[in-house]
């Protein structure tokens, strides 16, 4: 855990007591997420301390560029609703996660679906770190299901700039690696501009529980 | 919320919704199975709420499916199976027992925590959602996308060879305006050295007679011997023009000059006969006489490196384009010489019988490799350095022979040499193949 936190462009919609607010919980969610995971596979996950960035529209490729590295990449997202929405890009560098097969129950015997086991591990590394999060919070969201993003393509053009609908984002960035295999990947949890009014207020409500 | 609803009608939507929903406990038990799931499992609720599933199922992918469960119960978070990676998780009767297309039906599964008021799993529920019209679709997409990407490769074929064949083309009009050009340059050359050559023969009788001329002026000079003036004035005026040497010399330089002429004529010839300005048309015309003037004008590229060996077996005339047979000639010629290393012989055999006549060019160079044999015709595949070779005159000569219905084959030995052999048809047909053939 020795990156530091920091951010990405400027933070204009969550004030500075929110911001504290969301970078705390974020730590503590993501810490209850390594639990649960390690408590799935039977193996320790280091989680970096969460970076926590405003991101423009027009910057969004370059940011994500900056934070998962120039090597082309394996991507998955997901999606998550309730009472916060966003999307989640978790992202593969190394190619498919076969480490986890087995951690994961797949046969070795089976020829191992590399996209159902890539999807898999996406949707615990989600459920794990964004369920950490919301319960820390006190909110509920649901997951719907994760889908491939993209094979072996430049972190550039993971989203082009123009497809994207809002204006502004907030990125949530962790990177998880498991102490006993080299595996690695980076998830990025992105909200649009609208949801960030949300999640200001139900960092309020949360203060003020304190 | 759910207090304020009729309990039937909630019990109706599970048990009746169009789509598989099943509950099962920490134990792997089935709490809850909807009427989707039993009509289509063929196993009614009776028959398996209070069973373990992977004992009701064992077909199942248990190990996998118990982890999945598992995580859902430790993480209170859903999972998700997906029919592009795992068709199925119940191997199922798909909706089209008539139509068909597919083996079973293609399954989307959600598996959702229900937690108590504590916060705790106690089910997961699975909803099992019937996805095989769109992935029956999708199919047909992939398919459709494949036949696509092949008519791609297709095309990406199609406008290799184009090029090629324009790379071909480019080529053979290369040579053709360089043939043309240089039958110009013949023919205008041609007229000078017509006079020239006849001038000197007439300079040559002409000096010849002075010659003698002045032979009988000079038995004149013994009766001079009362002139000593004169006599001694003749003397000198010899001397001056060294009369003696200038006697020898004279008839020298002619015939040198005759010689040199006579080169230059055959020189002309020789381009006229390579590159006639009818390139394009049919003429009987001997293959030996046309070997021949291609070897004066390729002699340069060969003398250093080839003692060169005729076996002519006097070939009858046939019917060709002599341009392009002699263009099929230099290229066999000039490869032959740069198969030669240091120095070696380079054979020209001919032969024919009553359907065909061939000629044979064969040369002690290094030979071709068997892999790279039958790639010689090819276009733009040569083993020679970067800019030595266009990897195109094989595939130019192979073209011509192909137009004059004939053959061009190839056997070589790495080390020991190769011999190509060119065989024309004796008649042509009736209909020449069109030259975009």
């Amino acid at each position: 855990m020795s990156e530091e936190t920091e951010s990405v462009g400027t933070n204009t919609t969550l004030s500075d007591d929110q911001r504290d607010a969301l970078q705390e919980i974020a730590n503590i969610g993501m810490g209850q997420a390594g639990s649960s995971i390690a408590r799935i596979w039977g193996e320790f996950v280091r989680l970096s301390i969460p970076r926590i960035a405003n991101v423009e529209r027009q910057d969004i490729p370059a940011v994500l560029q900056q934070l998962v590295g120039e090597k082309n990449i394996l991507a998955v997202r997901q999606a998550f609703h309730g009472q916060l929405r966003g999307e989640v890009i978790i992202v593969f560098s190394g190619g498919p996660p076969s480490e986890l097969a087995e951690l994961m129950g797949y046969d070795d015997t089976d020829r191992i679906e590399e996209l159902e086991l890539l999807l898999d591990v996406s949707n615990i590394l989600v459920g794990a770190c964004l369920g950490g999060v919301a319960s820390t919070l006190g909110v509920d969201i649901g997951f719907s299901a994760p889908s491939i993003m993209g094979i072996d393509i430049s972190p550039r053009d993971l989203i082009p700039a123009d497809e994207i609908l809002h204006s502004r984002a907030l990125f949530i960035e962790v990177c998880f690696t498991l102490e006993q295999r080299s595996f690695a990947c980076h998830l990025v949890v992105m909200m649009p501009a609208g949801e960030i009014a949300r999640l200001g207020k139900e960092l309020d409500r949360f203060l003020e529980t304190l | 919320m759910t207090e304020d609803i009729d309990r039937g009608l909630l019990e109706f939507i599970v048990e009746r919704l169009e789509a598989g929903v099943f509950v099962i406990d920490r134990d792997y038990r089935i709490v809850l199975w909807n009427r989707f799931m039993a009509m289509h499992s063929q196993r009614p609720a009776a028959d398996v709420v209070g069973r373990n599933l992977f004992e009701c199922f064992p077909e199942l992918p248990q190990k996998w499916l118990a982890r999945k469960i598992e995580s859902v119960f430790i993480l209170k978070n859903y999972a998700f199976t997906s029919w592009e990676q795992r068709p199925f998780l119940f191997r199922f009767n798909h909706n089209r027992p008539i139509t068909g297309g597919i083996d079973a039906m293609r399954q989307n599964c959600i598996l959702l925590p229900q937690k108590d008021a504590g916060g705790e799993v106690q089910h997961v529920c699975v909803t099992l959602l019937d996805y095989t019209d769109t992935a029956m679709y999708q199919m047909r997409l992939n398919e459709l996308i494949g036949e696509l990407k092949q008519e791609k490769a297709a095309q990406q074929e199609l406008i290799k060879k184009l090029e090629d064949t324009q790379g071909q083309l480019l080529q053979s009009e290369k040579m053709a305006s360089v043939g043309q050009l240089a039958a110009g340059v013949a023919h205008e050359i041609n007229n000078p050295i017509g006079f020239v050559n006849s001038n000197l023969g007439s300079l040559k009788g002409q000096v010849e007679n002075m010659l003698s001329v002045l032979s009988a002026y000079e038995e004149v000079e013994k009766a001079l011997t009362g002139q000593p003036d004169l006599l001694t004035s003749l003397q000198q005026a010899k001397i001056a023009a060294d009369l003696d040497f200038l006697r020898d010399d004279i008839l020298d330089l002619i015939n040198e000059s005759l010689d040199g002429v006579q080169r230059v004529k055959t020189i002309v010839e020789n381009l006229r006969d390579f590159s006639r300005v009818d390139a394009s048309e049919w003429h009987h015309a001997n293959l030996e006489k046309g070997l021949e003037s291609t070897l004066n004008i390729v002699w340069n590229e060969i003398k250093y490196k080839a003692e060169v060996k005729k076996e002519y077996a006097g070939l009858p005339e046939i019917e060709c384009i002599a341009a392009q047979i002699n263009q099929v000639f230099m290229n066999l010629l000039v490869n032959a010489a740069h198969a030669i290393e240091e120095r070696g012989t380079i054979t020209l055999r001919t032969g024919f019988d009553e359907r065909e006549v061939w000629v044979e060019v064969e040369d002690t160079g290094c030979g071709i490799r068997p892999e790279n044999l039958k790639r010689v015709f090819e276009p733009f595949f040569t083993t020679k350095p970067v800019g030595k070779g266009t990897g195109l005159g094989l595939s130019l000569a192979y073209g011509i022979v192909q137009r004059h219905q004939g053959r061009l084959d190839v056997h070589s030995e790495v080390g020991k040499g190769t011999t190509f052999r060119l065989a024309l048809p004796r008649n042509r047909a009736a209909e020449p193949l069109s030259d975009a053939s």
